[in-house]
């Protein structure tokens, strides 16, 4: 009952948030100066035709209007056609504003869910990546206060957070791609093209962690339970195995909760760095093109998923450790 | 370290009278961690100040018989002239990094300067008047928080000449939120205290008690996590620069740098990455420091020392 009742808060919430992302969105798209139907009809097209093909649009019309209008779409679950995007995948950029070869333009929705499974594998790979290693530092760190592993964590953390993930991915390329041709980096063909842009974002990531596990675990030996459980009898690993690390793991889910959205800024970067068709490609290319839809469309599905993952971190939470509050 | 907690040991006095931001640094300025950080930063901000002008090399002057010269003691024909060598039309690197330095660190500090003071506004006006202006404040930092800042940086950068005030303005911009939390939740708490409510009762406007009382209390704890944001906003900045949409050229910065050299990477691997090299020596002691002084705050406040 009481998870039920913080579901439907929280879903409230998520609803109140994702609205708006994509007021805040919306608006700030058409405010900045720069004109969509402009890069659509191409460079040589005459003003009387970009003002009418504007005006068919209805983005001549009052912010406000657009939105609702918008909105109306949204709710029956059609994020709209993309502006520049043709359904064939074929690119659009440069076509005369008369090319009758071009053809029907792509649904957002479709392209976002091509993009969407790529960039779920980059994740999952590079959680795991960045989570192996900084539960074997971390929990080093965090067992030895003031000790080696200690300063090691430390200092692990302040390099790696130091290193930018677009200098970092040119780096490892031309050492690991080009140099000793041990793994692929350019594109995507294959589950082997997502280990280098994920070795990439868990070196970004795993700074974070590192520190928030050296904290909870180090916090955690000093609770009375761990001496309680050596009093029982039980061995060293087992109450760390089961104990420390249990609730140690509470600060680090809810990081990853936080995490959410800088992970995503990366995955932008490291996707256009590797040319990997994901998301993050797929935003940079609406962005730079002007592609209003597109990016609408990109972040409300952003949004959501950020909204359910803080959900499910919070349920996961209650779960490991019943004393949280919904 | 030891001789100073050996001395503070031994009389309590000077350092009860010490205030807590001065304790706070001193307790970080003794750790390993800051002493290293700080070395290092004070040398490259040396080497920043007064290389380009006492070497007399013009970062973007080209000198086409002398391109693409690999740096010390790589390759057969590195000179002295050039210790990180030069670019594809014989720019000399290490000006350029340099100079690039300059350019991300004043741009990082500003941007952090603006995120405080936004941050900082309206999490205390949040936090101290709370209600309904709190939940208005608060749900605006939801929101952003849960964009990426990537993209709106993109959005409005790509279009509009990306000026260095208009790059320090997205960049502040991108984290205030993290300051409103904060400041938040400490004034929410400070403001329940003895001497808030004292001030209240001597007819203090909401005004003063928060200009006078609060803001020099809670500032310096806000500032030393902002110290860590530096070396956040440097990275940003030449995030943006290696896509073109930071610092226009022919002015160098480490993004339009690394950006340039990537093309030819093959041949003259030293142009992407040794300016990568001097930044992440850079933020690595920006970190170094910032880190001591967190980890000094949270044991000091925690009632460590």
């Amino acid at each position: 009952m009481f998870t039920l009742n913080f579901l439907i808060r929280r879903l409230t919430q998520g609803v109140v948030i994702i609205g708006l992302v994509s007021l805040l969105i919306f608006t700030l798209l058409r405010v900045v100066p720069g004109d969509p139907v402009r890069l659509m009809a191409g460079g040589m097209a005459p003003e009387a035709l970009i003002e009418k093909i504007a005006k068919d649009m209805g983005l001549r019309d009052p912010i406000i209007v657009q939105f609702g209008r918008y909105m109306g779409s949204v709710l029956q679950g059609d994020l709209g056609q993309s502006f520049v995007r043709p359904a064939n995948g074929a690119a659009t950029g440069g076509a005369n504003f008369n090319d009758t070869t071009r053809g029907e333009r792509a649904k957002v929705l479709t392209l976002i869910l091509e993009a969407l499974p790529m960039t779920l594998q980059l994740a999952a790979v590079t959680l795991a990546i960045a989570l192996l290693f900084s539960a074997v530092v971390g929990i080093a760190g965090g067992l030895n206060p003031g000790g080696w592993p200690d300063k090691l964590a430390f200092y692990i953390s302040s390099v790696f957070i130091s290193l930018p993930n677009f200098w970092l991915g040119i780096v490892l390329t031309l050492l690991l791609s080009v140099k000793l041709g041990w793994l692929p980096a350019i594109g995507y063909n294959g589950f082997a093209y997502t280990i280098l842009p994920a070795v990439v974002l868990a070196v970004e990531m795993s700074p974070v962690l590192i520190r928030t596990l050296v904290g909870a675990v180090s916090s955690q030996m000093t609770e009375p339970y761990v001496s309680v459980g050596r009093v029982r009898g039980l061995g060293r690993t087992r109450i760390i195995a089961n104990h420390v690390m249990r609730n140690a793991s509470v600060p680090l889910l809810n990081l990853l909760g936080i995490q959410f959205s800088s992970l995503l800024g990366g995955v932008i970067i490291v996707e256009y760095i590797f040319d990997y068709p994901g998301l993050g490609l797929l935003t940079i290319n609406a962005v730079l093109q002007r592609d209003f839809p597109l990016i609408q469309g990109i972040a409300i599905v952003t949004s959501a998923i950020f909204v359910v993952i803080n959900i499910i971190v919070d349920l996961v939470a209650t779960t490991i450790d019943p004393r949280l509050d919904y | 370290m030891s001789i100073m907690s050996i001395t503070s040991s031994h009389s309590s006095t000077p350092l009860a009278s010490r205030s807590l931001a001065r304790r706070v640094f001193d307790r970080a300025v003794a750790s390993p961690g800051f002493r290293v950080g700080a070395a290092i930063f004070l040398a490259l901000m040396l080497a920043t100040a007064l290389y380009p002008e006492l070497s007399a090399i013009d970062p973007t002057k080209m000198d086409v018989k002398a391109r693409l010269l690999p740096p010390l003691f790589t390759g057969t024909n590195w000179n002295w002239g050039h210790p990180l060598g030069t670019d594809q039309i014989g720019r000399d690197m290490l000006v350029r990094s340099l100079v690039g330095l300059r350019y991300s660190f004043l741009i990082g500090m500003a941007s952090v300067i603006v995120m405080l003071i936004v941050g900082c506004a309206l999490g205390t006006v949040a936090g101290y008047f709370g209600g309904r202006t709190d939940a208005v404040i608060m749900r605006l930092t939801d929101a952003q928080l849960s964009i990426p800042m990537i993209i709106l940086a993109i959005a409005v950068l790509g279009v509009s000449r990306p000026t260095i005030p208009a790059i320090v303005l997205v960049l502040g911009m991108s984290n205030w939120p993290v300051y409103a939390r904060m400041m938040r939740s400490i004034v929410m708490t400070e403001r329940q205290r003895e001497f808030v409510r004292a001030a209240k009762i001597g007819g203090s406007t909401d005004l003063r008690i928060i200009v006078t009382l609060l803001l020099p209390l809670l500032l310096p704890s806000v500032l030393f996590s902002s110290v860590l944001d530096v070396a956040r906003m440097m990275i940003f900045e030449s995030t943006l620069g290696f896509l073109g949409l930071g610092v226009q050229p022919p002015t160098p910065t480490f993004g339009n740098i690394i950006a340039d050299g990537r093309k030819y990477l093959l041949n003259a691997w030293w142009i992407a990455t040794m300016p990568g090299l001097f930044l992440g020596l850079t933020l690595t002691s920006i970190n170094l420091m910032g880190a001591a002084l967190e980890r000094a705050r949270d044991t000091v406040h925690a009632g460590g020392e």
